[in-house]
């Protein structure tokens, strides 16, 4: 895992309807090392998604440059595998296949295929469900589908858009944890947008500030792991939570409302 | 309390009671359903009816079909036949036309090229709009190209457009006509079929196949291809049960040959007794004909849309 991720002077500009220009993205300046955890937080519409696009090829910028290496990105590939918020399962699939298509596009011989697919099935708890369709699991399931598709294509970097935003607490805690253990287990490099602070809080290394298209802050979580309640708890974290709070002009009614 | 394996095999019996009671009473209302169609049809047909003389009783017009199909006096009689490369070949050999067979003077051979004809164009049509449909999802050009040719005969509607084909290709090449223009219906639905399919896949799906390392063919092959079948399956069924309206219509209006024409024959009949009981039978046998192969395509639809639950309901 040698990918070092850098945005250099990134700008992403859009022209709306009325003709106006919305700036997703001002002059974002930042590097990522190989292995490391990255929650991107921000409030909705301020840039978090136009970043992780960006960084997938799927939007070129308007001005600057990602590179992953000395290489530029030009264009989607599967060294960025993504999960999406919505979801993004091949519902005609099975979930082996499903979890089999990046294998398949990049036209891996079968036995490794299936070699790979099984290890990624069971690292996210879904060999029992191989053969099932899509529809008959869960939205937490297909999750994991999702998720298992973007490890098992082998890419060092995984971005993650908001994955877990439509599941309940218990599901979401529950697919941190399989998350982190995915990540223990092969150092990959993750971006994960988020608005969710005390979710950034429990899986970064790192917080990425957006506000207004611009980034603000770039904070080193230094918590120890596992991040349970009572760590969360500690002077530190709620320390960590207050400046993100400050950043995004969120006062702490505001947030306990939230 | 817990939850014993009795329980869940309870569970699973009354499940599987309450699936198989659903499935006869949905047989039970189709029974009803078709027992009430054919009371009515009977009292339409009843003699307190004021449509009584254009109506004949279900009874009669199957019994019509029944004594016509292999062989019917009444062709023989107005010199209708269905044989006319037989007819040729008399003519070269110096024999009549009451030298053909028996089965010439029957509806069967005339059924027969309807159902043909129908099956051969909605075949060519389907792979018509289907090939340009799918291929302009790899190639977009195609689509900026076919889409403004099509919208502009698309909003013809095909019974505005079917006199004019069979002025076009007149009386004479009755394959032509109606396959011709059952091929320009469903081609033209098929290929709108086909293009909204592709549409309604959420783009979601694409890109997350793109970062995936999806290129066009295999987004092609394992996105668009399974992604559009619920679609293009519906949209078969339409294509089909109006082609089976178009075809005959068709022919009604032109060919000397075909179901269609048998109708157009006995409309000029309607006075004699036999007449409404033959064009009723003829609608009869177009309806159950259309129905079965429905229910055949419904069967198929729902195996290769098995992973779909909109693609179940669409198979109901």
């Amino acid at each position: 895992m040698s990918t070092v991720v850098n945005f250099e002077n990134l700008w992403c500009v859009f022209e709306h309807r009325s003709g106006q220009l919305v700036h997703a993205l001002e002059d974002v300046n930042f590097r990522v090392d190989p292995g490391e955890f990255v929650c991107v937080v921000g409030r909705s519409g301020h840039g978090k998604t136009t970043l992780l696009r960006v960084l997938a090829g799927l939007q070129p910028p308007t001005a600057g440059a990602v590179k992953l290496g000395e290489t530029a990105v030009t264009g989607p590939g599967s060294d960025r595998a993504m999960v999406f918020q919505q979801d993004t399962v091949f519902p005609w699939l099975h979930v082996k296949e499903n979890v089999e298509f990046g294998l398949r596009a990049n036209k891996l011989p079968e036995d490794e295929r299936n070699e790979i697919t099984d290890y990624w099935l069971q690292a996210v708890g879904l060999e029992e469900f191989a053969d099932s369709w899509p529809r008959e699991l869960s939205g937490g399931m297909r999750k994991r589908v999702a998720l298992a598709s973007a490890m098992a294509v082998g890419s060092d970097v995984v971005l993650m858009d908001e994955p877990f935003g439509s599941l309940d607490y218990f599901t979401r805690r529950n697919l941190h944890e399989v998350l982190l253990n995915l990540w223990f287990e092969t150092k990959k490099t993750i971006f994960f947008v988020t608005h969710d602070i005390e979710e950034a809080l429990i899986l970064a290394d790192r917080v990425i500030l957006l506000a207004e298209g611009k980034l603000v802050d770039d904070i080193a979580v230094t918590l120890p792991r596992p991040r349970n309640e009572d760590v969360r708890a500690t002077p530190e974290a709620v320390g960590i939570f207050k400046l993100i709070l400050a950043h995004l002009g969120i006062t702490e009614e505001e947030a306990t409302q939230a | 309390m817990t939850t014993t394996d009795s329980d869940v095999l309870n569970v699973r019996a009354a499940a599987h009671r309450a699936r198989r009671r659903s499935k006869i009473a949905y047989t039970l209302y189709l029974i009803l359903g078709l027992v009430v169609f054919f009371l009515i049809w009977q009292l339409i047909a009843s003699p307190i009816s004021p449509l009584f003389y254009l109506i004949p009783p279900p009874v009669d017009a199957v019994k019509h079909f029944a004594e016509n199909l292999m062989f019917s006096q009444r062709m023989v009689d107005r010199f209708v036949h269905a044989c006319p490369e037989l007819l040729d070949e008399l003519e070269i050999t110096g024999g009549g036309m009451f030298d053909l067979p028996d089965y010439c003077f029957g509806y069967i051979l005339h059924l027969v090229r309807t159902t043909r004809n129908i099956m051969i164009a909605v075949t060519l049509g389907t792979v018509f709009g289907l090939t340009v449909g799918l291929s302009s999802l790899v190639f977009p050009r195609i689509a900026d190209v076919v889409t403004p040719i099509a919208g502009f005969f698309g909003t013809t509607p095909i019974f505005i457009a079917a006199p004019f084909f069979v002025i076009w290709f007149g009386i004479e090449y009755p394959l032509m006509t109606t396959v011709g223009v059952v091929v320009f219906y469903t081609t033209l639905l098929m290929y709108f079929f086909s293009r909204r399919a592709a549409d309604n896949i959420p783009v979601g799906i694409i890109e997350s196949a793109l970062t995936l390392g999806g290129d066009r063919g295999s987004i092609f092959r394992w996105v668009y291809l399974p992604g559009t079948i619920p679609e293009i399956a519906g949209g078969f069924r339409i294509a089909l049960a109006g082609a089976w309206g178009l075809g005959t219509l068709v022919e009604v209006l032109g060919p000397q040959m075909g179901g269609g024409f048998l109708i157009r024959m006995w409309s000029f009949a309607m006075g004699l007794l036999e007449g409404p009981s033959a064009v009723v039978s003829l609608i009869l046998f177009f309806g159950v004909l259309a129905v079965v192969v429905d229910g055949i395509l419904v069967l198929f639809i729902r195996y290769i849309t098995r992973w779909s639950e909109a693609g179940r309901r669409l198979g109901l």
